[in-house]
């Protein structure tokens, strides 16, 4: 019952505009007031203060700030020319390679928000003075910019694995073959609509067009080889690389001589703001899972679902539509926050892999961004493209059934997102 | 009221800008440190308390421009008067909430004197925690200096987060224009 009047506390809260980090708090005090008394109070300040030390969080800035850094030192043009030569030669050759780049631009930054406003503003201009219709420019951009939180870096992941207890590390291989799973799907879709609206090819391939691209684009590889080569060959931690991205990403800004410090400012500002506002919500959510963990929430929910079903896809089936209803409403960060903590229990009860489940709630949250009313990936690219947003909607329905379709896969054959993790952790 | 927002605009972005530079300048250190086989032993520590003080001040921040993570769509949707008299309730939810953590973060610091850290030992703990009842006091500064733009903003029925959105755009499509040849 208790649980009941914290939940519509909550839900109270936040249809009022409340902080989503302050309404869980204060749905916790609410709970804790009435169980343990006003003595307990106190413990709230302890607790929002260990919540917000979580070292492997470190990360998050990190990432944030490496992928800022690469953005203000003129990356996004050398990497928009060398997937041009790869691919532009494609009819509807501007949407492959904004989806080529984004594809890039996930191994950097972790922020699919971030990446869709740096490469639309360049990206999407040039798509409508080539004949795209706005919705497809910005249906293009805002479905392919969800892949950032797919493929590693990825904040929602690094979240996840904090949240659940789970390795970072093995979270991120398990992102890499849907995150290609899903670029490709993508630029199957793209070719379709291409084809459709008979929209042009960009310049012929040539190899010696290819080369120079590749070596004026070169130092930008630096940070993917950092980050996976450094993770997943043990040498350095998530947090570790993290650090060691935003050394390179000063290195190859200062090889292009390009670095804007007015942006770098405002990028380092807005890394520090994100960090602030998701490490919030993190210390929040340990006020909020002390209280549950006492009531024993999570394990009663947990015996709740397996008097229904122990079934483990029946059970990967009913927290699919749950986090993509979720996803609806919450931005990632507050929905793997909120819910995780709680689902857990029954993943590992059911004998899901939470690394698996992982793949899954982060899968489930990219196509929650491209879904309004809390849509920022996709606001931000009817933002830039000029369009409506349920114009846009009306294509990017396709580009979410891509997304939905590796969604099912990943769900259903594990062996998808699990192999590579099976092949350097567990072997 | 003006300036004071803008004063604290000031410092709170130095703040920030001062604990990225310091937070990254840990991380890299304590890596390059452990890769040549010297391991600094206040790195976690240390780490985690910058993490911890980036937090709230950026929160306090993240306040004063009303940037936390919400879901505004049902608020706008509450027909006026209404709406004026939830945003008054949620603003006091919200202020509550951090005069509460300032008040009770300070009983922690009362309880904490004389403690120090485990790996720097010289660092009282008072000093590493101050950021709860400072933070929350500059949390609470920072709502009602931004209140009254935010109570006009959902009076007339504006989304904060796509104005934000819509800036950020501007900024990016100027760049981008002024990037070309």
């Amino acid at each position: 019952m208790i649980v009941l009047a914290m939940f519509l506390v909550l839900v109270l809260l936040i249809c009022l505009n409340v902080p989503i980090a302050v309404g869980l708090a204060v749905a916790a005090i609410f709970g804790l007031v009435v169980v343990e008394g006003t003595g307990s109070v106190v413990t709230v300040a302890l607790d929002m203060y260990n919540g917000s030390t979580k070292f492997s969080l470190i990360a998050i800035p990190m990432f944030v700030l490496a992928g800022a850094i690469m953005n203000a030192g003129g990356i996004t043009d050398k990497l928009i020319n060398f997937v041009n030569a790869i691919i532009g030669f494609v009819r509807g050759g501007l949407a492959m390679v904004n989806i080529g780049v984004s594809l890039f631009f996930a191994e950097i930054s972790g922020s699919a928000v971030a990446d869709v406003a740096a490469l639309g503003s360049v990206l999407i201009p040039q798509m409508k003075k080539r004949g795209y219709s706005a919705p497809l420019a910005a249906a293009v951009t805002s479905s392919s910019a969800s892949l950032a939180i797919i493929i590693p870096p990825s904040i929602p992941m690094i979240l996840y694995a904090t949240s659940a207890g789970t390795s970072v590390e093995q979270l991120f291989v398990a992102g890499i073959v849907p995150g290609l799973l899903g670029a490709f799907g993508l630029m199957g879709m793209a070719y379709y609509f291409a084809r459709r609206y008979n929209l042009p090819r960009e310049e012929a391939f040539e190899f010696r067009r290819l080369w120079r691209t590749m070596v004026e684009a070169l130092p930008a590889f630096a940070l993917p080889v950092i980050i996976l080569g450094g993770i997943f060959g043990g040498y350095v931690t998530a947090t570790e690389a993290a650090g060691l991205a935003v050394v390179a990403a000063i290195g190859v800004s200062a090889f292009y001589a390009r670095m804007d410090f007015s942006h770098l400012k405002r990028a380092m500002l807005d890394g520090g703001v994100q960090t602030a506002v998701v490490m919030l919500l993190v210390a929040a959510s340990v006020v909020m899972g002390g209280f549950l963990t006492r009531a024993q929430i999570p394990q009663d929910f947990a015996r709740w679902i397996l008097d229904i079903t122990t079934n483990q896809w029946v059970i990967l089936a009913i927290l699919n539509v749950f986090f993509l209803v979720i996803g609806f409403f919450l931005h990632s960060a507050a929905a793997i926050i909120l819910v995780v903590p709680i689902v857990i229990p029954l993943i590992q009860a059911a004998g899901i892999d939470p690394i698996h489940f992982g793949l899954v709630v982060t899968l489930n949250l990219a196509l929650g961004q491209q879904t309004p009313p809390v849509a920022s990936v996709l606001i931000t690219a009817c933002a830039v493209a000029r369009a409506n947003i349920w114009d846009v909607s009306k294509i990017n329905i396709y580009f979410i059934g891509v997304l939905f379709a590796v969604l099912m896969l990943c769900t259903y054959v594990p062996a998808v997102p699990m192999y590579l993790v099976e092949v350097l952790y567990r072997n | 009221m003006d300036r004071v927002a803008k004063v604290l605009d000031q410092v709170l972005v130095w703040f920030i800008l001062v604990q990225m530079i310091a937070l990254t300048a840990v991380v890299i250190v304590a890596v390059l440190a452990r890769l040549t086989g010297n391991s600094v032993s206040w790195y976690d520590e240390i780490a985690a308390i910058q993490l911890a003080w980036l937090t709230y001040y950026g929160g306090a921040y993240a306040a004063l421009h009303r940037r936390h993570i919400g879901f505004d769509t049902v608020l706008l949707a509450i027909p006026m008067p209404a709406r004026t008299y939830a945003v008054y309730f949620a603003e006091a939810v919200v202020i509550g909430f951090f005069a509460l953590l300032a008040f009770t973060g300070y009983e922690v610091l009362m309880i904490l004197e004389g403690e120090y850290l485990v790996s720097l030992t010289w660092v009282p703990v008072q000093l590493t925690q101050s950021v709860i009842p400072i933070g929350a006091a500059l949390f609470v500064l920072c709502e009602i200096v931004s209140f009254p733009n935010y109570l006009r903003t959902c009076q007339r029925g504006v989304s904060l987060e796509h104005a934000e959105i819509e800036e950020e755009v501007e900024m990016e499509l100027a760049k981008a224009q002024g990037a070309k040849p």
